[in-house]
Parts: structure tokens; C-alpha cells; sequence
């Protein structure tokens, strides 16, 4: 958490700025340019192509839910803050990813605060999932609101938030991202291929089994927040 | 009629802190051992994880940790021509109950006592003579311990790797180190982690501190900078800042507790037994009442049991140390009037109170970022780090701006002049919330013959036994040490930038009613002379030398810091003596 220097107070200062009433510097606040939601729309839609930068709606889709097969991250209502500072992190090879790097780096500084100011807006439906088997889904959430005692392992809603919902603008929501997607994470971090959080998640995904890491995934996956199970396409 | 148990090697009484270590440390030496626990077991997963552990209603208001005093309270008089009462709020300190005991909310400050502290009467009678200490007080005690710094120092050490102390050595074998505080007894190494980060209101205290010539240092934490191995094996995690540490567990293994650091390399072991809810009546004594022959308790369904033992350690909480003492009949209470006795005297507890310095509304102070023991302090004053020749006063404290919380129903800070209530309040709360730096001073606590423990002559527990009585106010030499030491503060206040600076400091009468410290100590102290010590150095009984009471009861007078790493030290001490010695030929450490 030390690693985001946000603060509630001037987020408040930056939505009153951004209507107009106040015309206040944002002295305070450390983060990335505030994005325009509007113009990260069209690099949604339509890249950058000068910069080589194709849609992200290609994979992400235009609703951030991306394509369903689980190999890329829903996108749709992650905090502003995170999107950017993974893009931040993707250009500056802090993460790495085949595809995401040159778009990052393809992206300017402000190009990527709107983008992820669009993306933070959006409520992309959820689309359908294959069923899992309950005893999957029940260590997943054992694991998630519980934590394992035997293991030195915490429950994931700790920092994640209840029922995986997010702690923004620092930590990311779980809750409906893609299984598949959360458990290449999980082996990226248990392997040491990411290192672009605090060693907090390394250190959980060392302790996580195989078996540990699809059940988290599977459960994520179907946990919604209240106020998103009208995003569901099928119900 | 209580049943009679199969006879064990030890006994604790209490599984928290001195409890868990004590039985860790002879389970490896290969006796058989029982922990007796009146609170209920309890562990990181399932019983801290979020979101329950942050119920500050629960928690912080109506303290859910602490001992169940609706069954077991304390009762308090500032003086003893007054009528004690009992406490039936924790508010000025907050014993813990259940498995880890206080050792599971602290906070995670992690001082080591000084050198001078452990030869406090010798030290300050070479430095300024008795006529000065007779000033300073007639009714004052001043004690040594028994035991010197450097006795203590490698299990100083050891305590401190077993926890994972995150911080910045000021002295290491005598050569000061940059960045550390220069004041700080000589450790042997660096601390086993780095300090954690600097949060904003440590960066401007520092700024401020150091305009005046002072030494800031980052206060050393039990609340890890980083995932550590401690030497049982057992791992920790780094603190992700969550603002939910004193008055709360981890949720997140980031803090040393018996749960994270001693348990589980003791739980496992066929030699150890582990009995919660049960409460513990008295150490039962033979005919002689010189050799104890073990403890009677109250397991939850509200049976009695002899529990027999070669060897009776208490390890409760530091009042209910005296307690069980006074219950048991072992050592001579303390007589105020004769000045007589040694078990209830020399009761002591912490000089606290600081400023509270209100910011500009662009320094935005974010306090509910915050680990339990997040400051940056300067030694300066604590102690006798400065020269107390001229003044009216000995003792010392440490100051530091060490926020530990921005939790919303407790924190709203808001300046001289404003209404406690109604829309007025909430504009100051809302102003003040998020810019307003909170300073602490925390000191040293003399001994005094007026202050004392004993046993309640009116009230008594669920079990029909007498309540401990506290006997306490601040010795007038405390609260002039406090209240000069306020006025340098206020000047740090200012040089930080602070709009309005409320000056801080102790205050007479002492009150029960608002939180100050939970380091109750001294009233079974240690020390060379059996006349004024109820333990030895080795805090063994010098009445009954298979009982051994161990903790911050053996303080002959409170020191400047938060006293944890300082009871775990001394814990490790006479545990080094007990297999060492002790086991070898039970019997008196110390002839009398």
C-alpha cells in the first residue's frame, strides 16, 4: 500500500477540479496526469496507429470485457490508478509482456492516462462461464475470505477487498476477472517473471499449490460484486 | 472437590508473550508442559482476517480482546485514604486476554531498555548524588535490578531476531551508526530488517527535529519492512500499512505475536499441552510453604483441577502477576504504612501525552496509512540521556510522531475552541482530520511508596476471590519531568509548521478513563535484596524458588520505552538460568 501515494482527499479536489468550479493545481497528488475518458475512448477503439498501436478493443473489447477466453484481463471498471500505473509499468519494463510491452511504450505518458480513465468507466457485461466443480470452488473461497492457517496464507479479501471487490485506486478487484488470467499471474509471481507489485504477492504465490492457484481462479471468476450480477449476459 | 491431574514437569500461567516463550524454551530442553490460557485459542486464519479484524467498534470501543472484566476487573484509587473501585471500562490500559494475550494487539514497538536503566539508583546516585534524588521526591523509590545490560544484551539479540525487528542500529558495539539513534544502548548487529518506510507525518517530525539539533531515527518496529525467517523457522510478511494494529491483530503476518512467532514451533511438539478457558485460582503450596506442588484452575464447563508441577512459571499479565502471588500467599505483601513487604510494591506505570500539532490544508497527513509503529522519534529526552543537574526532576522521554491509525470513530482531531458536538464539530473534523500531526512523549515512571497493589477488601472475581487493587497517581517528580519536557516539544510543533501547537505532557490526578499506555509495571520487581525484591535476579521467587514470575512485574521502576522486547530479553535471561542452572539442581538461584 506504501506504493500508492494517493490520497482520498486530493481525489476529492480532483473530481470538483475537473468540473470547472475550482481551478486547483494538483499539488499534492504524486500519480500519473488525470486522464480524459473521452479521448481514451477513440485509443480504445482505434489504437494509435501512427505509434503502431492497435485497438485495445481488439483483445479487451470496446466494453472492457475482453474476449472471454481468459487470456486477457477484463478491464472494465479497474481503478483508473491501476490501469495506468500497469501501462506505466509496461513501458518503463517494470512488467513485461510479449504484446503489452511496445503498445505501453507505442502509448505517450497521456495517452495512457486516458485510456485507463475510459477503461476505469466502463461496465462491460460478463459473459458466460463453463461451470466448475464445487469442491474447487469451495477451496477457491476458503482460500479468499479465509486464508490457510497450515500455509501462513492470509484470506485474498484482506487486501483485495470483500468478496474480491477491489481496494481502490491501489489494489485491483478480483472478483469476475478471468480465471485463466489470475492464474498466470499467480505463476508469473511464484516464478519471479512479475515483480512489478510489492513482494507481498510473490511471497503469497510462493505458498500457493497448483491446485491452490486454479481454485482461486475458478472462484474469482464467478464472484460478483451486488451492485454488477445486471452486467451478467446470461443469467 | 478438584480432580487430580497426571503431575507435569511446568506450568505456565498464562500462554501470551512470557508464557509461550518460557514453555518454548523448556519443550526444547525435553520437559513436559502445561499452558494454561483463561481466554479462548484463537489464530491468524480463521480468527484476524478481514473484514471482521477492522470492527473498530468491536475492537477499539468495546474492546474485545482485552480481559473479560465483567468476570476479573481491577479496582483503582489514586490514594489510599480513598475508596477503590473497580474498572469496569478498559480505557487508560487494556490487558489482553486469550491465546498470545497482549502480545497479540500490541503495536510493535520495539525498544531495548538502556544501560543505565538496569542500575537506576546506582547510576543516578554517581551522577547527582542522593541529596538530588532526595529532592526529587522522599517518597521515591530508585532500585537496580539485579541484572546489567550487558547480561541482557545477547538476549536483547535474540529476541529481536525472533521477532524480525525492522530498524536502523544507532550503536553497534559502541560505534555510532548514521541514521540510528545515537542514544541507544550498544547492540552486538544491525537490527534482522531495515526500518520500515518513513510515512509523511515521520518526514516533516524529522524535518522539524533536526532544525533544532535533535537526532531523529526511524522507531523500531515489529511490524516487518520485508518477508523474514526467524530462527524457529517460522515466516513473517511485510506490513502492508493497514492503520488496524494496536487493539487489533494481524491479519496479514506481519507482526510478531505468539501466533506468528512462537506458537507454531511450540504447538506441535508431543511434550507441550495447550489448555484454554481455564482459569487459574491459585499456585498451591506444601506445608512448609516453600516448594509449590502446582495450581488449581477452572476449565470453561466450570470444573476444578490440580494440575501438579515440579515447576510453576507465571506468565499473565503483569498485574495479574502480583496477583496470583497475592492469592497464593507466596512473599510478603507490601505495607504502605511500614513500608515493609515487597510483593504489591513498587507498582509503576508511563508517563505519556504529547502535543497535537494542526497543519495547513495542503499538508495532507494520511494517518490511516499507518503500521503500528511507523514514527520517527528522538531520544534527546528520554531517560538520562540529557544532564539533569539544575533541575527539579530525573527520568526522561522519548518523542515522536508516531500516528498509528486514522480509524474514524477514534480519530478526529480538532482544535482548542471548538464545540464537542453538532455542525461546528463536523467542519472542524473535516478540516483538521487529514492535517493535523500527532506527537508522543512517553516516559519513565518512577517508584513511589505510595503507589501500590494488594488485594481488594470488597470486591472479588466471578471465582469469589478478591480483586487486585491499584493504588496510584503520578509522583509530582514525573509530571515536572513531563511537563518540562512538553515545553521543548511544543518548539518541535512549531519548527514542523504547525498553525496551532496544543501542548502536551502528564497531568495529575492519573485517570483510568482515557487510554495512556498498557505498560503496567513492577509490584513483584527483581533485584539483589530479598527485603526489597520479591524475585531474584533470574526472577525467581526468593520464598519459593520453583515459582518464577515472569515479566514487567520484575520492573523496579518503569524505563522510558514501550517495554516488550525488554520482557522478552529478560524472559530469554531466566530461562537461560532456569535450564542451565535451575534444572540442573532445583533449587535457590541466589542464596537469600
Amino acid at each position: 500500500m506504501t506504493a500508492a501515494p494517493v490520497n482520498r482527499l486530493s481525489l476529492a479536489v480532483v473530481v470538483i477540479g475537473s468540473f470547472g468550479l475550482l481551478g486547483i493545481a494538483i499539488a499534492a497528488a504524486q500519480t500519473s496526469p488525470q486522464g480524459d475518458p473521452n479521448r481514451g475512448a477513440v485509443v480504445a477503439a482505434q489504437g494509435v496507429p501512427k505509434a503502431g498501436v492497435p485497438a485495445c478493443a481488439q483483445c479487451h473489447a470496446y466494453t472492457g470485457s475482453s474476449d472471454g477466453s481468459g487470456a486477457f484481463p477484463r478491464l472494465a471498471g479497474q481503478s483508473a490508478y491501476y490501469l495506468g500505473k500497469e501501462l506505466a509499468d509496461y513501458a518503463g519494463g517494470v512488467r513485461s509482456n510479449a504484446i503489452m510491452t511496445p503498445i505501453a511504450k507505442g502509448l505517450g505518458a497521456t495517452e495512457r492516462a486516458d485510456v485507463a480513465a475510459y477503461y476505469a468507466e466502463v461496465k462491460g457485461p460478463f459473459l458466460p462461464l463453463a461451470d466448475v466443480s464445487s469442491a474447487l470452488f469451495k477451496r477457491g473461497e476458503q482460500l479468499a475470505k479465509v486464508g490457510d492457517e497450515s500455509k501462513g496464507l492470509q484470506s485474498c479479501d484482506n487486501c483485495h477487498g470483500p468478496g474480491g471487490a477491489g481496494q481502490p485506486p491501489a489494489i485491483p478487484y478480483l472478483a469476475g476477472q478471468y480465471g485463466p488470467y489470475i492464474a498466470m499471474q499467480l505463476r508469473m509471481w511464484q516464478r519471479g517473471y512479475r515483480r512489478n507489485s510489492d513482494d507481498a504477492m510473490a511471497y503469497i504465490a510462493k505458498r500457493l499449490s497448483d491446485g491452490d492457484i486454479d481454485a482461486v481462479a475458478a472462484y474469482f471468476q464467478q464472484v460478483r460484486r451486488a451492485d454488477q450480477l445486471a452486467q451478467d449476459s446470461r443469467k | 472437590m478438584a480432580t487430580r491431574l497426571k503431575p507435569v514437569d511446568a506450568v505456565t500461567i498464562g500462554v501470551g508473550l512470557t508464557g509461550s516463550l518460557a514453555a518454548l524454551e523448556l519443550a526444547k530442553a525435553g520437559l513436559k508442559i502445561v499452558g494454561l490460557e483463561r481466554g479462548a485459542a484463537r489464530f491468524t486464519v480463521p480468527d484476524f482476517q478481514s473484514p471482521p479484524i477492522h470492527d473498530e467498534l468491536r475492537f477499539s470501543i468495546r474492546k474485545a480482546m482485552m480481559q473479560d472484566n465483567t468476570k476479573v476487573a481491577v479496582t483503582f484509587r489514586n490514594d489510599s485514604n480513598e475508596t477503590a473501585l473497580p474498572i469496569r471500562r478498559w480505557e487508560s490500559f487494556l490487558p489482553g486476554q486469550g491465546l498470545g494475550g497482549s502480545f497479540v494487539h500490541w503495536n510493535g514497538q520495539s525498544f531495548r531498555a538502556q544501560v543505565a536503566d538496569f542500575i537506576y539508583k546506582t547510576h543516578l546516585e554517581k551522577r547527582y548524588g542522593k541529596k538530588f534524588l532526595e529532592a526529587c521526591g522522599p517518597e521515591l523509590i530508585f532500585q537496580d535490578w539485579g541484572v546489567t545490560y550487558d547480561e541482557l544484551e545477547p538476549h536483547f539479540d535474540r529476541f529481536e531476531y525472533l521477532c524480525g525487528v525492522s530498524g536502523t542500529a544507532g550503536n553497534i558495539k559502541g560505534k555510532i551508526q548514521p541514521g540510528g539513534n545515537p542514544f541507544e544502548a550498544p547492540r552486538a548487529r544491525e537490527y534482522p530488517n531495515p526500518a520500515l518506510k518513513e510515512p509523511y507525518f515521520g518526514a516533516i517530525f524529522r524535518k522539524g527535529a533536526e532544525s533544532l539539533g535533535y537526532h531523529p531515527y526511524p522507531q523500531p518496529s515489529s511490524n516487518l519492512s520485508r518477508p523474514y525467517t526467524n530462527p524457529e523457522g517460522l515466516s513473517l510478511q511485510r506490513c502492508v500499512f493497514c492503520g488496524f494494529c494496536e487493539r487489533y491483530a494481524c491479519e496479514h503476518f506481519a507482526k510478531a505475536s505468539p501466533q506468528t512467532v512462537i506458537l507454531p514451533a511450540l504447538l506441535n511438539r508431543p511434550n507441550y499441552e495447550l489448555r484454554t478457558n481455564c482459569e487459574v485460582l491459585r499456585i498451591n503450596l506444601d506445608s512448609t510453604r516453600r516448594k509449590a506442588t502446582g495450581v488449581t484452575y477452572v476449565d470453561g464447563a466450570g470444573n476444578e483441577f490440580e494440575q501438579p508441577a515440579e515447576l510453576v512459571l507465571i506468565t499473565a499479565f503483569p498485574l495479574n502477576n502480583v496477583r496470583t502471588l497475592l492469592l497464593s500467599g507466596i512473599g510478603e505483601p507490601y505495607d504502605p504504612r511500614t513500608g515493609k513487604g515487597v510483593v504489591g510494591r513498587c507498582y509503576t506505570y508511563q508517563t505519556t501525552g504529547g502535543p497535537t500539532v494542526f497543519m495547513d490544508e495542503s499538508v495532507n497527513v494520511n494517518p490511516f496509512m499507518s503500521s503500528g509503529a511507523p514514527g520517527t522519534m528522538i531520544d534527546d529526552f528520554g531517560g538520562d540521556n540529557f544532564d539533569h543537574s539544575g533541575l527539579d526532576f530525573v527520568g526522561g522521554q522519548y518523542v515522536g510522531s508516531i500516528m498509528t491509525n486514522g480509524r474514524p470513530i477514534e480519530f478526529h482531531p480538532t482544535p482548542p475552541g471548538t464545540p464537542t458536538w453538532g455542525l461546528e464539530w463536523k467542519k472542524a473534523v473535516a478540516r483538521h482530520y487529514n492535517h493535523t500531526i500527532l506527537i508522543q512523549q512517553h516516559g519513565t515512571s518512577t517508584a513511589s511508596r505510595l503507589n501500590y497493589l494488594d488485594l481488594d477488601p470488597t470486591y472479588k472475581d466471578a471465582w469469589g476471590q478478591p480483586l487486585l487493587r491499584m493504588t496510584f497517581d503520578f509522583p509530582d517528580n514525573d509530571i515536572r519531568m513531563s511537563q518540562y519536557i512538553a515545553n521543548k516539544v511544543v518548539a518541535i510543533g512549531r519548527a514542523m509548521g504547525g498553525k496551532t501547537v496544543v501542548r502536551g505532557g502528564t497531568r495529575k490526578p492519573y485517570s483510568t478513563t482515557f487510554y495512556q499506555s498498557t505498560h503496567n509495571a513492577g509490584g513483584a520487581v527483581m533485584g539483589d535484596d530479598p527485603t526489597t525484591s520479591a524475585v531474584n535476579r533470574y526472577m525467581q521467587s526468593w520464598d519459593v524458588p520453583n515459582v518464577f514470575s515472569l515479566g514487567a512485574s520484575a520492573f523496579p521502576q518503569n524505563i522510558t520505552y514501550n517495554y516488550s522486547i525488554t520482557i522478552g530479553a529478560l524472559t530469554y535471561w531466566a530461562l537461560d538460568a532456569i535450564k542451565n542452572q535451575y534444572l540442573k539442581a532445583p533449587g535457590p538461584l541466589v542464596q537469600k
